[in-house]
């Protein structure tokens, strides 16, 4: 018997998010998004947020959903860009960034992927009232490619270079994405990696350390490494 | 004088070289097509069931609208095996030419993502092409007239190691570091699961690497070394790495490894080097045969480990 498709809730929300959409997703649900986002990674998190420049456009009035990623994206004739395919890249490394893009930018949800830990869901994203939503899948590049309805706007071009520029784009039911931070404070990957962990130990039975270990190594494999 | 082979001209090194880029970019080899179906079915959690349902769906898409499977198309670069016999017209050094000058126009035509940067500087020409970009690696073959162009596209920030164990350590060691590379990896999915898992055992240290990077992209899912203390080492890994429950992205599931393949190379007496290297789902390889008389074949299955190239048999 074919078993059900879905044993998880499914959001379609539009952006620019309101609270009241991001008050009822639960780390553990479905989302698709509909609407503009913006691209940041580390090129725009370093020019926008550290070195304090204000991006070409208006953000804060367009969209409040920013997408860790670069797409695959070409200019294909002079300032019109085509994406044929998008993904995000691994956000735990940039929690550092979330306190001033969430405080200045009013960003409400980021996509990244993996997500963070639950400590930064807890002590910056819940006060903001914001989520951190996660790509499931780099080989899910195409159907998330797909829905890219325009891109809207590639910015800091010269100053970043295409794949860590400020992009625009106009999606339509961009997912699944994975609600990993909901704005109580609470990481699906926190959760789910209690009962990894379980299972994962029971692998571990019997295999001892190695006979020369490496200076700063972490030798509980339980732990989160950043 | 021997009667030579006709050289084979740049301009067909080219079209193979474009082609097998643009089919490594959007076509899941089959044996990649028939694992992520297996998977799909047989997953006992519901999300890990449904992402894995959406991987497969993805894979068709990708070939039907000719879009890169994963928007990180990856470091392109090749593996050529040439025939003992093969002419290459203009030589090696053309040929080097001709594969950058690919992976230059595919970068535009096909939408490669621009990934190659300066190390430090992060300066991105925007074609893919570098020092030492896109890397090319060779190897040879006995008899051959032909020129095997393989290109991996391969993500390049999570899931290859290396660790210095020691006859000491033995397989516990070999199986305690698989487990150690899946829990930094797998978890959250960072190495983007199921992958296909490469291990390098013995050699030199670079060597080593260099193995296991080998084995995890140029051999299909489910073929077996031919040693038979090293095929049912790869068995009873791939069932060890399925054991930890990371699952598809780290959500949990059933599969984590789609297969093991393990390369060994003579080693130190006092050493047992061993590096490991996932290859994740966005499984992006393909293959093309040039021949002198002009045919261009291309295939799934890279046939790189070779009995010559693994050097058994050999004075």
């Amino acid at each position: 018997m074919e078993q059900p498709e879905t044993q998880f809730r499914e959001w379609h929300l539009g952006t620019p998010l309101s609270d009241e959409d991001i008050a009822q997703v639960r780390a553990g649900d479905i989302v698709y998004l509909s609407g503009p986002v913006f691209t940041a990674r580390d090129g725009v998190y370093e020019h926008m947020l550290v070195r304090g420049n204000e991006p070409p456009i208006d953000l804060r009035s367009l969209t409040n959903v920013s997408l860790q990623s670069s797409p695959a994206g070409v200019e294909v004739s002079p300032g019109v860009y085509k994406v044929s395919s998008l993904q995000a890249t691994a956000g735990f490394r940039y929690a550092r960034y979330m306190p001033p893009l969430l405080e200045r930018y009013g960003v409400k949800a980021v996509v990244g992927k993996g997500g963070m830990s639950e400590d930064v869901y807890r002590d910056i994203f819940k006060p903001h009232g914001a989520i951190c939503l996660s790509t499931m899948g780099y080989g899910l590049g195409a159907i998330y490619g797909k829905a890219v309805e325009r891109v809207l706007g590639v910015y800091w071009l010269k100053e970043l270079g295409i794949s860590e520029a400020l992009w625009v784009m106009q999606m339509k039911e961009f997912g699944p994405l994975l609600a990993e931070g909901d704005v109580q404070g609470h990481g699906f990957f926190t959760q789910v990696n209690e009962e990894i962990n379980v299972q994962l130990s029971l692998a571990y039975a019997g295999l001892r350390p190695p006979v020369f270990r490496r200076l700063g190594e972490e030798q509980r494999p339980e732990q989160e490494l950043f | 004088m021997a009667v030579r082979t006709a050289a084979i001209p740049q301009e067909l090194i080219y079209r193979a070289a474009y082609e097998a880029n643009r089919l490594a970019a959007t076509t899941v080899p089959r044996d990649g097509l028939v694992a992520f179906q297996r998977a799909a079915q047989r997953e006992s959690k519901p999300l890990a069931r449904f992402v894995l349902r959406k991987i497969v769906d993805n894979a068709n898409l990708a070939v039907a609208e000719n879009r890169p499977m994963c928007a990180d198309t990856g470091l392109p670069r090749y593996y050529v095996k040439v025939g003992n016999e093969a002419a290459i017209e203009g030589g090696f050094v053309a040929l080097e030419r001709t594969l950058r000058q690919a992976v230059a126009d595919l970068t535009h035509d096909i939408q490669l993502r621009a990934n190659r940067v300066h190390p430090l500087t992060r300066h991105n020409p925007g074609n893919n092409v570098g020092i030492f970009a896109p890397n090319v690696d060779y190897s040879f073959e006995p008899d051959g007239d032909w020129i095997d162009i393989i290109v991996v596209h391969k993500g390049g920030l999570f899931g290859t190691d290396y660790r210095m164990l020691f006859p000491a350590d033995g397989v516990t060691g070999i199986k305690r570091f698989l487990l150690d590379n899946l829990a930094e990896f797998a978890r959250r999915g960072l190495s983007c699961p199921p992958v296909i898992i490469g291990v390098g055992l013995g050699g030199t240290k670079d060597q080593c690497v260099r193995l296991s990077k080998e084995a995890a992209c140029l051999r299909s899912i489910g073929d077996r070394h031919p040693d038979p203390l090293v095929a049912d080492l790869e068995v009873e890994l791939n069932d060890l790495a399925n054991r930890t429950g990371f699952g598809v992205m780290g959500v949990g599931g059933d599969t984590t490894s789609y297969d093991v393949h393990i390369e060994i190379a003579y080693a130190h007496t006092g050493g047992l080097p061993t590096a490991v290297s996932q290859l994740c789902h966005a499984y992006r390889r393909a293959v093309g045969r040039v021949h002198p008389d002009g045919r261009v074949e291309y295939r799934d299955d890279p046939q790189w480990f070779t009995p010559y190239y693994r050097r058994v048999g050999i004075e």
